[in-house]
């Protein structure tokens, strides 16, 4: 008999998301479920892009900041380049370096915490501390502590860790052990991205420090030693700890590169200005059916036929409106349903990774992709997979690290860290850049000195979207569709597939 | 505090007066919060109203103590839905067993959507009839962050979902506010506040609060003007003129008398910097009116181009 398996609220996710999945019995002997459909409800709305209208376009990089307490940067950097193309200009050499240091940080940062503090719960046996009869201090108080929460009786012990699904965790206690241990240094190890994008940015959550043109601190010595002494630590983590982290994961849950491959067509928009003449560290493109094409801008536009929203279908963002309609028939969600040229797209740093994997010229993305799909031996198509999406996380973590190295070597020590600019009259642009989470775009019209229209398409959108109006389901929605359910009451595979494109409802809606 | 207008700033800026000195509890409130491991450490519900999950990041960026030890040693982390496992319909049966069995303490992140209660729901429960219960039953309520604490963002002039602080919202549910809501200011809050006032919480109850902010005073009765490291240049008016320039960062919009904080003395991100520090102008995230007004943008820039008749 046909069912629902409901995931609401879902949670170790940024933000507001309820999913329904319709299913079927996987056989008459068998208590799994196959989902058939599912659906993805986008459940909190702030109408951030209404607020910015009518402002003084430099308050948009810092209310755009609010978008999003885990990808700040992101967006703030959004809306500098939607600014910087408005006003008609570029950051300066040390401009271009700082943003990129600050938000290399804000990277580092995003893909740590999701892995270890988002993700890992679904796969890390927390009760494995119960057999623990080592001698390391952290593990044996951590031990002492679950111990304590049980005997004591409390009516909700070993919170927030309990209560959770029962499942199929990971079985090796040394790999337990070893994950939990770095869930403990991880949070450590965040922390310290976040002080590396403090460095140039002079605080995270939402740098104060980010301007069109560049940024407000002067790189001077000392800050250039706190940033890279930090950022060696965190290298060592990734190359140490993290990656193998990823396989030790992989290793125990091979399934998950056949589980959760989605819609298949990828869009990237491309991050990290390396020259003044917007060649990208992530070149932009799409993958259409495995097609590799340059990214057409015109091609982006939003549906809202099952989202609250009263305004028309189609709609290009620099046309795009926000008018809530919360009890709209048919809509399930307040996310709008984003389309390039008509497709359902995932975005990501998956979508990053194989869009310059697959792309015409041959290039450092696609060397670095072979050499490590050579050594774990795994075919490149199963990274379009759960624990793909993981890998293409960790391996960008990697890239990122080493490149960030680089910027800070290139940075002019004590020259001025931001170009020169004006307020326009009247201008437009927009800024197409790429989140930790995937393709983000802000559109900008400035009219008489102040924000005449503001719209965001965020990656969540993308990823998390409603059906369209030709009533395709959105990417997350496709990933479910087939996926097997051991328990429907207990359905962590669901979760596991969800968590896996890293979801922000905040930003999807925003 | 309310109502300033930035040309209203500008002609009694010089005038502020600094508030109340800072008390020197600090260090004491985590050796009262650590006393109480193994007696029954205070149990904590964390409900994301809406927020954009920033203070929950800035709560991560404890040092000392750090997140772990928080929810080990110093509270009972019952239900945060972006570190906690629960997922599901398990996070109601947490909450509901949290409400009903025992004393909690509330931590409220974001703002609530008052006239649009559609605009905000956890696992399909509006949020606001997820609210009212805890925020009755709750020994204590924590308004974490600007937009909690007094609208903030989401609350901003334009705003089309009637977004508002908790104090308001409880005001208008007829729940009382005296001597049960803490107001701790920041977008984001900063971790040492949140941290030092949830420890207080548990250990020792409703801190001494400033009147106006419902914030505690021991972090937020200093302005970043008062203690700011520019202060000199301030008096001897010596001014930025652009990004990066040394100089008292005023003219370029810089909010600091405005801003209750002790981020002069904290700074963020371990001590790593801060805005002023990093000649960023301060934008009163602190601050009751905090982004609050169109006609009150963050910087000056526009003052060198936009006519003072188009200034609207």
């Amino acid at each position: 008999m046909s069912a629902t398996i409901s995931l609401s609220p879902v949670t170790r996710i940024e933000g507001h998301l309820a999913i329904h999945a319709e299913t079927e019995p996987v056989g008459p002997d068998s208590g799994a479920h196959r989902v058939t459909s599912a659906r993805c409800q986008g459940e909190m709305f702030r109408g951030i892009e209404q607020i910015l209208v009518g402002r003084d376009p430099l308050d948009s990089q810092q209310i755009a900041q609010r978008i999003c307490g885990v990808c700040p940067i992101s967006h703030g950097m959004a809306s500098v380049r939607a600014q910087e193309m408005a006003y008609g200009i570029k950051p300066n050499h040390n401009g271009r370096l700082l943003q990129n240091l600050i938000w290399a940080a804000n990277y580092l940062q995003s893909h740590v915490l999701h892995f270890y503090h988002l993700a890992a719960l679904d796969f890390v046996d927390v009760t494995a501390l119960l057999k623990y009869e080592g001698r390391n201090r952290l593990l044996r108080d951590l031990r002492g502590w679950v111990e304590r929460a049980f005997a004591s009786k409390d009516i909700l012990p070993a919170a927030p860790f309990l209560p959770r699904y029962e499942a199929d965790y990971v079985k090796g206690l040394g790999n337990n052990l070893a994950l939990l241990a770095h869930y403990v240094e991880a949070l450590e190890v965040r922390r310290t991205c976040h002080e590396m994008a403090a460095v140039f940015g002079a605080r995270v959550p939402h740098s104060t420090a980010l301007f069109p043109g560049g940024c407000t601190q002067v790189p001077s010595m000392d800050r250039i030693l706190e940033y890279s002494s930090r950022l060696k630590r965190i290298d060592r983590f990734i190359h140490d700890v993290f990656l193998p982290d990823l396989l030790r994961v992989a290793g125990e849950f091979p399934g998950y590169f056949e589980m959760g491959r989605g819609c298949g067509n990828f869009l990237c928009f491309g991050v990290f200005e390396m020259d003044e003449r917007d060649n990208r560290f992530f070149m932009p493109g799409t993958l259409i059916d495995g097609q590799w094409a340059a990214l057409d801008e015109q091609g982006i536009s939003e549906d809202v036929g099952y989202s609250r929203f009263a305004q028309a279908s189609g709609l290009h963002p620099r046309d795009g409106l926000t008018q809530p309609d919360p009890n709209k028939q048919q809509a399930y969600s307040w996310v709008k349903a984003p389309r390039y040229r008509g497709h359902v797209m995932e975005v990501g740093a998956l979508a990053r990774v194989l869009v310059n994997y697959h792309a015409p010229q041959a290039n450092w993305v696609r060397s670095e992709v072979d050499a490590f799909l050579a050594q774990v031996k795994l075919p490149a198509e199963k990274l379009v997979s759960v624990l793909g999406r993981h890998v293409a996380r960790g391996l960008e973590a990697s890239w990122i690290a080493k490149q960030a190295a680089r910027w800070l070597s290139e940075v002019e020590v004590d020259g001025p860290p931001a170009a020169e600019f004006q307020i326009c009259q009247q201008g437009s642009g927009y800024g197409l850049v790429e989140a930790p989470r995937g393709a983000l775009g802000h559109w900008l019209a400035i009219e008489n000195y102040r924000i005449a229209r503001y719209q965001c398409i965020v990656p969540t959108t993308w990823n998390c979207s409603p059906r369209d109006d030709r009533g395709q389901p959105g990417a997350v929605e496709q990933a479910l569709q087939g996926t097997q359910v051991a328990d429907p009451k207990q359905p962590i595979e669901v979760g596991r597939i969800v968590r896996s494109f890293d979801p922000c409802l905040a930003c999807a809606i925003h | 505090m309310s109502n300033v207008t930035r040309r209203d700033f500008l002609r009694y800026g010089t005038a502020l007066a600094s508030a109340t000195g800072l008390s020197g509890a600090y260090p004491e409130i985590f050796a009262q919060g650590l006393e109480s491991v193994g007696t029954g450490r205070t149990k904590v519900a964390w409900l994301e109203a809406m927020s954009c999950t920033g203070c929950s990041v800035s709560f991560l960026n404890t040092e000392n103590p750090g997140p772990l030890e928080v929810v080990t040693e110093v509270i009972s982390l019952v239900y945060h839905g972006t570190v906690g496992a629960a997922q599901g319909e398990d996070c109601f049966k947490v909450l509901d067993t949290v409400t009903e069995q025992s004393q909690f303490v509330l931590v409220v992140e974001g703002a609530i959507p008052e006239k649009m209660p559609e605009a905000c729901a956890i696992g399909e429960r509006p949020l606001n009839t997820l609210l009212v219960p805890m925020l009755r039953k709750a020994k204590a309520v924590l308004a974490a962050g600007t937009c909690a604490a007094f609208g903030g963002v989401p609350a901003a002039e334009g705003n089309i979902t009637g977004a508002t602080s908790v104090q308001n919202f409880m005001k208008s549910q007829g729940i009382p506010t005296e001597g049960r809501l803490v107001n701790c200011p920041g977008c984001p809050v900063h971790p040492e506040s949140l941290v030092g006032t949830i420890a207080y919480l548990a250990s020792k109850g409703c801190p001494p609060l400033d009147p106006q902010l419902l914030a505690p005073k021991m972090f937020y009765s200093n302005s970043v003007h008062d203690e700011c490291p520019r202060f000199h240049y301030w008096e001897k008016q010596e001014f930025a003129k652009q990004l990066g320039d040394p100089g008292c960062l005023f003219e370029l919009g810089c909010l600091g008398p405005l801003s209750h904080t002790g981020c002069p003395r904290h700074q963020w991100n371990g001590g790593v910097n801060w805005c002023i520090r990093a000649g960023a102008p301060c934008i009163a995230c602190t601050s009751q009116q905090f982004a609050s007004l169109r006609s009150f943008p963050f910087y000056r820039k526009h003052e060198t181009v936009v006519p003072l008749a188009a200034r609207t």
